[in-house]
């Protein structure tokens, strides 16, 4: 065949990492609101409106666990695919081609390019951070003034890090890259999405369905 | 007016009194401890103890001594509970000078505990709020002093505006120098402002022999959390939100029939 069949739809996130997406996805907004909430009285509005800032001391170091708990299975599932080959390395040094749309100058993608790779990587590390300093926030009766002093700088600091990565993530997701979307939400890409947005992982489904 | 509690360390004769008084004026119950060897009540402060008289044993000049030292919140003209704490109306400086806590405010995530280059406060595990001295602000509203002031029975604490202390700790240290104790002084660090609860010192070059920390200063990581670091995390939020914006504006959504690939794999391969 010559051109893509547009009526064709090929499968992108099935819904195990369709779910665990979007509870990354839940979970980390209702951290950011919360945590900020008990950053900075200014914050503090966020507080009442996601319920009080007594119960948000409350719940917000069980939702980052649960956060936490979500990216794990998120690494178990992507961490093999996200390996940065020789492509994205180029592709690195080239980023603001990319931003500015000249494609040209850009060397071909698989599932995931080495953009929304290293967001990958960046989520995990911020996690990581996120999670060990928490838990010595959350019990600073048992917590060694050392740690809690480390601590309540770098939890806000992994957390900045971590929330305009995001913020970058979501302008990408729903309107830099037109139908991605689609691809988390529905789970399918369509042919020409593929072919322009991940050559290399359309060459590879199409050399596996022989289309 | 500023008030402030001077504790004249060398006429303290460790009676407790001012412990008791303090639990019994703010209605607190009496945790048992264990008893380790030493005749200060506990190790430490806690949540419902909030003014702990402290038995220092030291080595001086080949005689062991108590220097005794009252330990409870400072009242800091620069608090750390107050710099670290994100709920408002939680930790409330009143006007003369007392650092005060409002329960009904507080939510229990003791940033104050970290905060506070003394550690004073103290979470309660059941109510999960912080809790310490509070000058005892709701005596000196109606113009009574402090519980531990009132029933001290030596003198070695005394209450009033903050300056006549001070002029008072000089005229006291004066007699100690005089009486022979070159190394006497006020222990009124500035690395906090300044606190209201002041101290005359027989050995005031070194007060941590007292239990008392000898620069204290609000940590530097509390400092750069509730400071430079708010900025960086304005500016990068705003940043990043209108670079989106702005890129969208300018450059618009990835199209493929306008940004075509060129090494994309033929389709006649
Ligand atoms: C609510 C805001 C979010 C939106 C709208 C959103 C949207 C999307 C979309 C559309 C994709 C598919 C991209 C593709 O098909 O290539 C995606 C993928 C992904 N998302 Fe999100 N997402 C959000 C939050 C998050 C959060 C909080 C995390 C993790 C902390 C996260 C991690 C990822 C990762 C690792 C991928 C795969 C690689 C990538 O596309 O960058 N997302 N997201
Ligand atoms: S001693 Fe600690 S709790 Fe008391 S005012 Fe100073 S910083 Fe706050
Ligand atoms: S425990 Fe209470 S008083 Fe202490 S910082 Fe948190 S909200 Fe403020």
């Amino acid at each position: 065949m010559t051109n893509p069949n547009p009526e064709i739809r090929i499968p992108r996130f099935d819904a195990y990492e369709r779910v665990m997406h979007w509870m990354a996805a839940l979970s980390f907004f209702y951290a950011t609101l919360t945590g900020l909430a008990l950053w900075s009285p200014k914050l503090y509005w966020m507080a009442t409106m996601m319920g009080g800032g007594y119960h948000i001391r409350g719940s917000h170091p069980w939702v980052g666990v649960g956060f936490a708990v979500v990216m794990g299975v998120m690494a178990r599932r992507w961490a093999n695919g996200m390996r940065l080959d020789a492509d994205d390395r180029i592709w690195l040094t080239r980023m603001h081609k990319y931003a500015t749309h000249d494609h040209a100058a850009l060397p071909p993608s698989g599932r995931f390019n080495a953009g929304q790779k290293m967001l990958f990587w960046a989520q995990l590390a911020t996690t990581l951070a996120l999670f060990v300093s928490g838990f010595v926030l959350w019990f600073p009766e048992w917590m060694p003034r050392s740690l809690r002093l480390l601590s309540i700088a770098a939890h806000p600091l992994a957390a900045i890090g971590s929330i305009t990565s995001i913020l970058v993530h979501v302008y990408m997701g729903t309107a830099a890259v037109p139908h991605s979307m689609r691809a988390m939400l529905r789970g399918y890409v369509l042919p020409e999405w593929a072919r322009f947005h991940h050559p290399k992982w359309y060459k590879a489904w199409r050399a596996s369905h022989h289309v | 007016m500023i008030v402030a509690k001077l504790i004249d360390t060398t006429l303290c004769i460790g009676c407790k009194a001012c412990e008791v008084a303090c639990q019994e004026w703010n209605d607190q119950e009496y945790t048992m401890g264990t008893f380790d060897g030493s005749y200060q009540t506990k190790p430490e402060l806690e949540a419902n103890f909030w003014n702990l008289i402290k038995f220092n044993e030291v080595e001086k000049d080949g005689a062991t001594s108590w220097l005794m030292s009252k330990y409870q919140c400072m009242h800091c003209a620069d608090a750390g509970c107050l710099a670290a704490c994100p709920a408002p109306g939680a930790i409330v400086p009143l006007a003369n000078g007392t650092i005060d806590f409002v329960h009904e405010n507080c939510i229990g995530c003791g940033y104050c505990i970290t905060g506070c280059p003394f550690d004073v406060p103290r979470l309660n595990a059941t109510t999960k709020k912080a809790y310490k001295c509070t000058l005892c602000s709701d005596r000196t509203a109606v113009g009574l002093e402090p519980a531990c002031i009132k029933t001290c029975p030596t003198n070695c604490l005394t209450f009033g505006e903050r300056d006549e202390l001070l002029r008072m700790a000089e005229t006291r240290t004066g007699e100690l120098k005089a009486d022979g104790f070159a190394d006497a002084g006020i222990y009124n660090p500035q690395g906090v402002g300044g606190t209201n609860v002041l101290y005359v010192l027989k050995h005031a070059s070194e007060p941590e022999q007292y239990g008392l920390p000898k620069d204290p200063v609000i940590p530097w990581t509390v400092s750069l959390w509730k400071g430079p670091m708010k900025w960086m995390g304005t500016l990068m939020f705003w940043g990043t939100v209108l670079g989106a914006f702005f890129h969208f504006v300018i450059y618009g959504p990835q199209d493929p029939e306008k940004h075509g690939h060129p090494e994309e794999p033929s389709d006649k391969s």
